[in-house]
């Protein structure tokens, strides 16, 4: 430290913090404040992140790890996990569990956005209840839904059966034909709340004055929401937009604690498969494989949504 | 974009009093289908939590009847106590409170200077170190998880409360101090040339002037973390093996049994696991609502 040449004037007093406050001390102090946070997530984000993908081009398993021999193998984990049909199955229920969640949250948390938006008597209660979904821890949530589903006594059947729609009891979670469907139903319980809170902050922010001119100029319900209401909240709507799509892809709670990705792989989504040879098979190398194709899609989307988010900001 | 939360009399006073339409349905008719859409989507959001804490309360004998009644015939404890007295509750319940609060202070302590550092401060790297931070929330866990099960394998850390708190800040710090920049940028610099004038050292003013003005931000980030590491599974039921050190949602998920489940057990602990969660956002529903709606989205 140099010696701080501050006048140090009669209002000053003498403290430790004054090192700080001119010259050396107050050139280094910033990075001081941020250095605990940039050690700790080169330590537990930027390190994992470079290993993981290096792991990729490694033959790394259990027998390799305890011995330290792991040998590079360039491509040879993504060529056996292209050549895996699991692989094949797990990308498309990937790309239905995305589309279907995404424009299921993003079309009802625009509704229950729009609903909500409104003074009406009673409109807190019903806020406060349709937040239920997001609150609810999601070890739990899954697990309730879990116990709805059950295929003998579960309450979901027994709806469906009262309402007519089926006519007997339906395995869902246990049918290949229904069990992603099924897990992609909780999902959507469980996430439309939170897009429903981002756009409805969005929708706050639209300017009275707008919507007035527009009612003066005649516009009816749906040509104020076209015109005028969607315009004005692109940008939040295009946020939600990608932050669903992560928070989906990353989704393993909700399918690892129904199906386990099953029956016969029909619930497999690439994060449960890449769990599955990570931790069932041990063969890390092919986990990271699989990992890795995942983070390339993950950081296009992160890009788009930070340009979205600067978007935003030069409004 | 600082609140979210407008309360329905404030929205009243400002609504527009008078409005031309083209056709459309009698008032009274769309008030009414605007009820039912929201009673719909009420029920529905709420049904299954409903269904959680009315299975709880059934009868052992109930919880399997079929057809299973909407409305409980008859409450009782006895699956709160058959959960309650075996010590693995409590076990459970302990290590999700030691590990929540060891992840929560450590993340808000380290960004909270972080935050206000790159919110204040002209640096090198000022701009590019927060959106390098958002980032770093963005990485799949599934891509973390195998580096950490080597290294913490490595270390010897496999199968420890502690190993899991660096391995949460993963996964929460970026967000905290990306949050928190967001919070500090929004008090006014004037206030902290002000108190500096007056003679306030930077720790002081920092102490006494900008940290009392955060602190809305600063409960929300607290309150982000403490309920994502209370939630937390995936990194606990890969690195967490022995029965005695498993947290909540872990416990929980223990109890699924390969042929037979005891539901109304497990839903007991479903509602004592989601209780604290609700009564945390219930209490501070603003704050949160425009922390995380607001400083998400905002820089």
């Amino acid at each position: 430290m140099t010696k701080t040449r501050a006048p140090a004037g009669p209002k000053l007093r003498n403290t430790w913090s004054q090192i700080f406050e001119t010259g050396m001390g107050a050139r280094v102090y910033p990075y001081l404040m941020v250095l605990p946070a940039v050690l700790v997530v080169v330590g537990v984000v930027v390190y994992p992140v470079i290993s993981g993908i290096m792991t990729a081009f490694y033959d790394v398993t259990l027998r390799t790890l305890n011995t330290g021999t792991a040998q590079f193998v360039g491509f040879r984990n993504f060529e056996r996990v292209f050549a895996d049909p699991v692989f094949v199955l797990a990308s498309t229920n990937t790309l239905i569990w995305v589309v279907l969640n995404v424009v299921a949250q993003l079309g009802l948390g625009l509704a229950l956005a729009l609903l909500l938006h409104r003074a009406m008597p009673g409109i807190g209660f019903f806020r406060s209840g349709i937040l239920v979904p997001w609150v609810v821890p999601s070890v739990v949530a899954v697990l309730t839904w879990r116990w709805m589903y059950d295929p003998s006594v579960g309450i979901a059947n027994e709806i469906l059966l009262k309402l007519g729609i089926l006519d007997r009891n339906h395995p869902w979670l246990g049918d290949t034909a229904t069990s992603l469907y099924a897990v992609t139903v909780e999902s959507i319980w469980k996430g439309t709340p939170f897009v429903m809170l981002l756009l409805l902050a969005a929708l706050q922010m639209v300017p009275r004055s707008i919507l007035e001119a527009a009612s003066m100029d005649g516009a009816s319900g749906w040509r104020k929401l076209w015109y005028v209401i969607l315009p004005q909240i692109r940008v939040s709507f295009a946020i939600a937009a990608v932050l669903t799509f992560i928070l989906t892809v990353n989704n393993f709670n909700a399918i690892w604690l129904m199906t386990e990705g099953g029956p016969l792989n029909s619930s497999e989504i690439l994060f449960t498969l890449a769990y599955k040879y990570g931790f069932q098979r041990f063969d890390l190398g092919k986990a990271s494989a699989v990992a890795t194709m995942l983070f390339v899609g993950l950081v296009i989307a992160t890009t788009v949504y930070l340009k979205l988010i600067q978007a935003k900001e030069g409004d | 974009m600082d609140t979210v939360a407008i309360h329905p009399r404030q929205r009243e006073r400002s609504a527009p009093r008078v409005v031309k339409r083209s056709f459309q349905l009698p008032r009274p008719v769309r008030t009414a289908l605007v009820y039912i859409t929201l009673w719909i989507a009420f029920i529905w959001a709420v049904f299954p939590f409903y269904w959680m804490i009315a299975t709880s309360i059934r009868p052992k004998d109930e919880i399997f009847q079929r057809p299973p009644s909407l409305i409980p015939n008859g409450a009782t404890l006895q699956n709160y106590i058959d959960l309650l007295v075996g010590a693995q509750f409590w076990r459970f319940a302990m290590n999700s409170l030691l590990l929540t609060v060891a992840v929560t202070i450590i993340s808000v302590l380290i960004s909270v200077t972080a935050g206000y550092a790159m919110a204040r401060h002209r640096f090198k790297g000022s701009v590019t170190l927060p959106l390098f931070m958002l980032y770093g929330q963005m990485f799949p866990p599934v891509l973390l998880l195998i580096p950490f099960y080597v290294q913490l394998r490595f270390l010897g850390w496999l199968d420890s409360l502690w190993g899991l708190i660096p391995v949460y800040l993963s996964y929460m710090l970026p967000l905290c101090v990306w949050l928190m920049r967001g919070f500090f940028s929004q008090v006014p610099f004037s206030l902290e040339d002000a108190a500096r004038m007056d003679g306030c050292t930077r720790w002081q003013a920092f102490w006494k002037v900008i940290l009392p003005m955060a602190r809305p931000g600063i409960v929300a980030v607290a309150t982000w973390v403490m309920i994502h590491t209370w939630n937390e599974f995936l990194y606990a039921s890969t690195f967490i093996l022995s029965d005695t050190k498993r947290t909540l949602p872990l416990g929980l998920s223990g109890l699924i049994g390969q042929y037979t489940t005891d539901w109304g057990v497990l839903m007991a602990g479903g509602v004592l696991t989601a209780a604290p969660i609700l009564l945390v956002f219930f209490i501070l529903q603003k704050q949160l609502v425009s922390g995380i709606g607001g400083g998400a989205v905002k820089g």
